[in-house]
């Protein structure tokens, strides 16, 4: 089933415009923490009523401004993951899953369930899919976050939602928890094949859920898109910045041709780039464009230049220098001060034999330089 | 030793606590999950016998339900239903004054059943009512029985307003905080150590169990 809205909600200060359609699969609305991601679930749900819009779920409308259509939140099928859970704290892990799957009480769907028929049967599936086994008669407060998390996602599923909206559902959570909870999701996707909006600040999560991610700043979608696209063909600074792009620069175009695109940067100088952006190109014109800090190369001075870096490279020093367990970070700063962000690898770290202060030479690879957008005047 | 005193207090308290129980959840509920004009005059208007004297609301109700007010004439000439100086004013007395002491734990309580739970059961399709009845009722009953009890505690303590409102009618209307008040007047410590010590003992339980019960894991 698909899912598109339209939705226009304004607060004090905050201002919330977004336009999305999407099917029968996962994506990813990401952004940075108070960027109106969650707002946006809490308006397609019905928990908070939009200002103006509509949200329909193929060709039924669940809110309509235009025609006066607000369907209750309980008629409506969504499933909603909460990041605090949001289970029930006197109902049992059985009893919790149990709650949405028919108008029965609790005692009685219990007494059903004892008897293995239908209820019962639809919650022990239920608790199989999502480890939850032996768990049952456990209360809320005696689970971990993770069980928690799994308790709320099969009482979300059990309800047979046609959309599930998850609210930064792993936030809370430890990361091998969250590495594993990830999995869950991708694997319920393919048993249960629901239309499926993810929020999250992550941009790990990001990459590995969605196959494709709506990129959110300030209430609105900025870049919406495959995560290829997203994560190596930003639209704006601003997306460039969340997935992490730190090497942003202004230039001027001073040459096009079938070599590639020549912007002269201020601190850098001519720079190569090879991928065309989708936007047109003249010379002369004013642009932004970046580098991803693990595209950003060490050149070793005990070695010859290899030919696909020969372009674009930078003389400068080592500002700083920081261990992230599986690569360095490293600062860098050009003769003519301009700073680049580099990410490396701990081998190539190892070989390079460098400390802060070293005089080093850098290359931008012209195949990872990617323009941005083209800036007025 | 005459006990009239102890039984109509409790029927009183008893009476009242289950007027506060009824009206008072309801105006809880109302207070804590709505917003509608005049709330907060709502709201001020009941907690008023917190703050003002006794007497003063003894007053009040006097006005409003003797015979010279059309509400009390409405009620004894058509209903045939009097209020004042019978043991149903002394009802009346104890419920407007015990009302505040349940509409504060309870209210709160059912404010403390977090937004997103309930919204949990409403994306599972559930109704109002039984979102009620399944979630925030059973999540909040330890604030709202800790209200009960202390309305009830303040029920049997209920002393100026009762006076106004009831009078001071051995076997009648004289309720064990009033007949208290006599026993001393008249020099009778017996009884009113007697009493003092019946009604000591008892608050001292009610607010020892409310106080035990209403710890809990939820």
């Amino acid at each position: 089933m698909g899912l598109s809205f339209s939705l226009k909600k304004s607060f004090p200060g905050h201002k919330t415009e977004v336009e999305l359609s999407i099917g029968e699969e996962v994506i990813v609305l990401f952004g940075p923490s108070g960027a109106g991601k969650s707002l946006i679930l809490k308006l397609i749900s019905g928990i908070i009523k939009p200002d103006e819009g509509l949200v329909a779920v193929d060709s039924e409308k669940l809110f309509d401004s235009r025609n006066n259509i607000d369907i209750p939140i309980r008629l409506r099928k969504i499933g909603y993951l909460f990041q605090d859970y949001a289970l029930f704290p006197h109902m049992t892990v059985y009893e919790n899953i149990a709650y949405g799957i028919t108008n029965l009480s609790v005692p009685l769907a219990r007494q059903t369930g004892m008897k293995g028929m239908g209820i019962g049967q639809k919650v022990r599936e239920l608790m199989e899919l999502m480890r939850l086994e032996g768990l049952e008669n456990r209360y809320p407060n005696e689970l971990s976050g993770g069980q928690k998390q799994r308790t709320a996602l099969a009482r979300t599923l059990a309800a047979e939602p046609r959309i599930l909206l998850l609210d930064e559902p792993f936030s809370a959570l430890d990361y091998q928890v969250r590495e594993k909870l990830r999995g869950d999701i991708l694997n319920i996707h393919k048993v249960y094949p629901i239309t499926t909006i993810f929020v999250t600040h992550d941009i790990e999560e990001a990459f590995m859920l969605g196959k494709k991610i709506a990129v959110v700043n300030h209430g609105r979608v900025e870049q919406f898109g495959t995560r290829e696209d997203v994560f190596y063909r930003p639209k704006t600074k601003n997306v460039a910045k969340f997935i992490g792009t730190r090497n942003i620069f202004n230039g001027v175009i001073k040459s096009i041709n079938s070599r590639g695109i020549t912007i002269y940067a201020e601190g850098i100088g001519d720079c190569i780039a090879e991928q065309k952006p989708d936007h047109e190109l003249s010379l002369g014109q004013k642009v932004s464009f970046g580098i991803r800090p693990e595209d950003v190369i060490i050149r070793r001075s005990d070695m010859p230049l290899n030919r696909s870096l020969e372009h674009n490279l930078v003389d400068g020093t080592v500002t700083g220098i920081i261990g992230k367990g599986m690569n360095y970070t490293v600062y860098f700063k050009s003769k003519e001060d301009v700073s680049l962000k580099i990410d490396i690898p701990n081998t190539a770290f190892k070989r390079l034999n460098m400390s802060i202060d070293s005089n080093i030479t850098v290359s931008l690879k012209k195949e990872s330089i990617w323009i941005i957008e083209t800036l007025n005047e | 030793m005459d006990l009239f005193p102890l039984y109509l207090t409790i029927k009183v308290s008893i009476t009242a606590t289950l007027f506060t129980a009824s009206i008072g959840l309801v105006l809880a509920l109302l207070i804590a999950k709505k917003d509608f004009f005049g709330k907060n005059l709502l709201e001020v208007i009941i907690m008023q016998p917190l703050v003002i004297p006794p007497t003063v609301l003894g007053y009040y109700l006097l006005s409003l339900f003797g015979r010279s007010s059309s509400i009390g004439k409405f009620m004894e000439d058509v209903l045939g239903f009097q209020i004042v100086f019978t043991w149903k004013g002394a009802v009346v007395a104890a419920f407007i004054s015990s009302l505040p002491l349940f509409l504060t734990p309870a209210r709160a309580a059912i404010e403390g059943v977090g937004k997103d739970i309930e919204n949990a059961a409403r994306l599972l399709g559930k109704s109002e009512f039984t979102i009620l009845r399944t979630i925030t009722l059973p999540l909040a009953w330890r604030g709202i029985l800790a209200g009960i009890v202390m309305a009830f505690a303040r029920a049997t303590g209920e002393f100026g307003a009762t006076l106004m409102i009831a009078g001071n009618i051995p076997g009648l209307t004289q309720t064990l905080p009033i007949a208290i008040y006599d026993a001393v007047q008249m020099g009778d410590d017996f009884t009113a150590n007697i009493l003092v010590g019946i009604i000591t003992l008892f608050s001292f339980c009610v607010l020892y169990f409310a106080n035990r019960f209403t710890r809990g894991r939820f």
